[in-house]
């Protein structure tokens, strides 16, 4: 297993190299943002100028080298935009990213567990129905309509909570509620299609017929062996929760990594997005692996080459 | 051989939860008290005397010369003070300047107020002016560096007494030092402490001094209690909140936990006005819609009829009535009243007769029709993408057929910046030096190849003249016969000049200002 991860962690460094790289590429192609940094009405000889203070006229490969000596030495350079070093604004994003990114799941896991399993032993029950049903709804409703139905409930009539902002622990509530509710949905289904594969093997029948109570059964044999695919959308949910929840950050002003990246690539800022991106990655790459492991203390039976 | 394992994998679950619990729970900030007063200051707006804004956007950074965004100069202002500061009718009124006089065409001199100190008790002095202005001036790396390169020198005559040096006669230096980028920054402190540490504690002289930054989040100001004006009596702090979302700042606002919000929505006002507690307030903004036309040979807009009859085919007053909800003002000129060489004649007036629009098709050979193109950016100006739609279908009813080419910021600046835009493209320019010569200078020949194959040689000289005449009535007819001339061959068809919209609350006393800026001093507890 240490063999395992320790080959896991070095592949990390080409995967960083290939992502910087194409998004340098990408950024680059995508045209010159000198032209977004100066007011419309300035001259070609302004526009010039800036280029030139930027180091912005040189060629591609010059600037790319430049660049991959700087993340090497953990300087990804100076946002266009902000005019100060991109890294530490990609870092200060991290705390209020994570806050909402483990809330969210955590919501998530809390309402999902039990409703799936209550599904899938209530099937085609009215119960069963319900719960489907809300899920669907859940899963259907666009998180900006919902955010903002919960901030005209909680915030502008009954006053309970803030509007917007972070800070304390109500601001993360109707945030968090309105991401975890759809990743919610999404996880009970999947809670509820798994157990009812389960609760049809032998060995259910087994632990039934031996007289072990329903309880027992449900959450210590079939719950168990139903988590493993619950772990893949749970780790899949988290990358994406990092890399940023854009509509949810933006409709509660939320200061995260989202709003961070989508303003950088609209200004063209390079900085901004090269760093963002690594972030993101390493993040992803280390969930992914994480979830790995979790598989293998979920079920020991589970061998990584 | 699941029951043996079974309590083990019930702990590894609840320790998966524990450990998601501890990564929110690591993640709390400590919680600030206009943090917390945030959520928690309705009904108290009587005894607050913290001030909690709305803006649409954060700001960008504390480099007064380096952002040239309206909204981060807005906070800005509360923290810098300029030598000239504009009043709320738009008059330039000496701020920390005492005295000054115009010592030749390129040399002015000016006296400074005595008992000016920066928020850490240095005395502001000539020394700091000269390396505030030189700074933007010379550093072509500086986004404000075009708007002040005209300056080459500040020399200094002692603490108090400096002049400015300029490349040639400058009419609007007033203007200049009035405006975005002309704050007066901290030399000794800067020098002592590197920019980048000032950039993190800046200071200045103005009546607030800097607390806290919360990137994408909040700026938080403090009175400063040694101001030279004396120190703000209503507020002991002001909080410029960044809410990015129209519908949420909104809701900010009708909750009660923001006072002011910047960049109301028109279609949200009904909202703020049908609440008892809120109202909106409006102010003309110097913000104009245009078309920008292209005279190119062998375009159909290189005809003057065509230019007149699409001009005449528009109607500006429906425009501002629907699209904009009623808060904009029809205009045939961008030097709108309150810039220097304004034209009042060519304010709140449009030309609108489709008739007549027809004929001149007629005329300039295009009887049965014919097709342009039209680019316009989405999502970039007011209502931009729906102006552009309406524009369309008001051109297809005297039968102009337009192609309409809706772009992404990026992609229309590129456009713009190589000159591949055919007949019109849509835009909106403010002019934050409230001087003609930034609306007008677009008409020079040299500058109007790109975009406008524009070219009048009248014009030209005009510019030239007014750009160096220190005679202010005189300069004055220079660019309103300049404005009636362009009137006349369109090389744009001027549309409406765009209304500044803020929500606020009752119990405070606001005015917006035309040049959009927020000086908390000014407002006031009703």
């Amino acid at each position: 297993m240490k063999g395992y991860i320790a080959k896991r962690l070095l592949q990390i460094v080409p995967v960083l190299f290939i992502i910087t790289f194409i998004v340098f590429v990408l950024l680059y192609m995508t045209g010159d943002p000198v032209l977004l940094m100066l007011p419309e009405t300035a001259t070609e000889e302004e526009r010039q100028a800036l280029r030139e203070a930027l180091h912005l006229d040189r060629p591609f490969y010059v600037q790319f080298a430049t660049f991959l000596w700087g993340v090497i030495q953990g300087n990804f350079g100076k946002s266009y935009y902000y005019g100060q070093e991109a890294l530490p604004f990609v870092l200060e994003r991290l705390p209020a990213t994570f806050e909402l990114a483990a809330a969210s799941m955590l919501i998530a896991i809390v309402i999902a567990v039990p409703f799936g399993i209550w599904s899938a032993t209530h099937k085609n029950k009215w119960l069963d129905v319900l719960i489907s049903s809300v899920a669907v709804l859940g899963k259907a409703m666009p998180n900006f309509w919902f955010g903002i139905m919960l901030i005209l409930l909680f915030s502008v009539k009954l006053h309970v909570l803030p509007v917007s902002g972070r800070g304390t622990l109500e601001h993360l509530v109707l945030p968090a509620v309105t991401l975890g509710f759809g990743i919610a949905a999404q996880i009970t289904r999947l809670i509820r299609s798994a157990m009812l594969e389960i609760l049809q093997q032998d060995y259910i029948r087994t632990a039934r017929s031996k007289g072990l109570i329903e309880m027992l059964v449900i959450y210590r044999h079939a719950f168990r062996n139903a988590l493993i695919p619950v772990v893949t959308i749970i780790a899949m949910q988290a990358s994406s929760l990092i890399g940023g929840a854009l509509i949810t950050e933006t409709v509660f002003s939320w200061p995260g990594l989202g709003q961070l990246i989508v303003q950088a690539i609209s200004r063209k800022d390079m900085a901004i997005v090269e760093a963002s991106v690594f972030i993101i990655t390493l993040v992803v790459i280390l969930s992914n692996l994480l979830a790995d492991i979790v598989y293998k203390w979920l079920d020991p039976r589970i061998k990584y080459q | 051989m699941i029951d043996e394992n079974s309590s083990t994998w019930a702990k590894r679950l609840l320790l998966l939860i524990l450990t998601l619990l501890v990564l929110a729970g690591c993640s709390k900030p400590s919680a600030t008290p206009d943090a917390k007063s945030a959520g928690a200051d309705k009904g108290e707006d009587k005894g607050s005397r913290i001030l909690t804004i709305g803006m649409p956007t954060d700001m960008v950074s504390f480099d007064i010369h380096n952002h040239n965004t309206i909204l981060t100069e807005a906070i800005h202002i509360n923290m810098f003070n300029y030598l000239f500061k504009r009043n709320s009718d738009l008059e330039i009124k000496p701020d920390l300047v005492e005295s000054y006089k115009v010592v030749d065409d390129t040399t002015w001199e000016f006296k400074l107020k005595k008992g000016v100190t920066f928020h850490n008790g240095d005395p502001f002095t000539s020394a700091d002016v000269k390396y505030t202005l030189e700074r933007v001036a010379k550093d072509k790396g500086l986004k404000e560096n075009p708007n002040y390169k005209q300056i080459k020198e500040v020399k200094i005559i002692d603490d108090q007494n400096f002049q400015i040096l300029t490349d040639g006669p400058q009419p609007a230096l007033l203007n200049r030092l009035s405006r975005i980028g002309s704050g007066m920054l901290p030399k000794a402190y800067i020098e002592k402490n590197g920019f980048d540490y000032f950039l993190a504690h800046p200071i200045g002289t103005g009546p607030f001094k800097f607390s806290e930054w919360v990137r994408d989040d909040r700026v938080v100001l403090e009175a400063y209690d040694n101001y030279f004006e004396g120190r703000v009596k209503d507020w002991d702090r002001v909080v410029f909140r960044k809410i990015p979302e129209d519908s949420s700042r909104v809701n900010e606002l009708l909750a009660g936990s923001v006072d002011l919000i910047a960049n109301l929505p028109a279609n949200l006002v009904n909202v703020v006005n049908a609440e008892p507690k809120t109202t909106m307030l409006k102010a003309t903004s110097n913000r104009v819609g245009l078309l920008a036309v292209r005279s190119t040979k062998g375009l159909p807009t290189a005809d003057p009829k065509v230019r007149e009859a699409i001009d005449l085919a528009i109607n500006k007053k429906a425009l501002a009535e629907t699209v904009l909800g009623g808060y904009a003002t029809p205009t045939r000129t961008r030097v709108t009243p309150g810039n220097f060489g304004a034209d009042p004649s060519l304010y709140n007036t449009s030309l609108y007769d489709p008739d007549k629009a027809k004929q001149l098709l007629k005329e300039a050979g295009y009887a049965n029709g014919l097709t342009i193109t039209l680019h316009s950016p989405n999502g970039v100006y007011t209502k931009d993408k729906e102006v552009s739609e309406m524009i369309q279908a008001m051109l297809g009813e005297v039968g102009i057929k337009v192609n309409l080419e809706l772009m992404e910021r990026a992609k229309f600046t590129e456009m713009r910046a190589a000159g591949k835009n055919k007949e019109l493209f849509l835009a909106s320019y403010g002019n934050s030096l409230f001087d003609a010569d930034t609306a007008l200078d677009v008409y020079r020949t040299e500058k109007a190849k790109t975009e406008l194959d524009y070219s009048n040689r009248e014009v030209d000289d005009l510019l030239k003249a007014a750009l160096v005449n220190m005679n202010p009535k005189d300069r004055t007819a220079q660019y309103q016969r300049i404005q009636k001339i362009v009137a006349e061959e369109r090389p744009h068809i001027y549309l409406y000049s765009e209304q500044g919209l803020y929500g606020v609350k009752k119990t405070i006393n606001f005015k917006p200002r035309t040049d959009e800026m927020i000086y908390v001093p000014d407002i006031t507890k009703k």
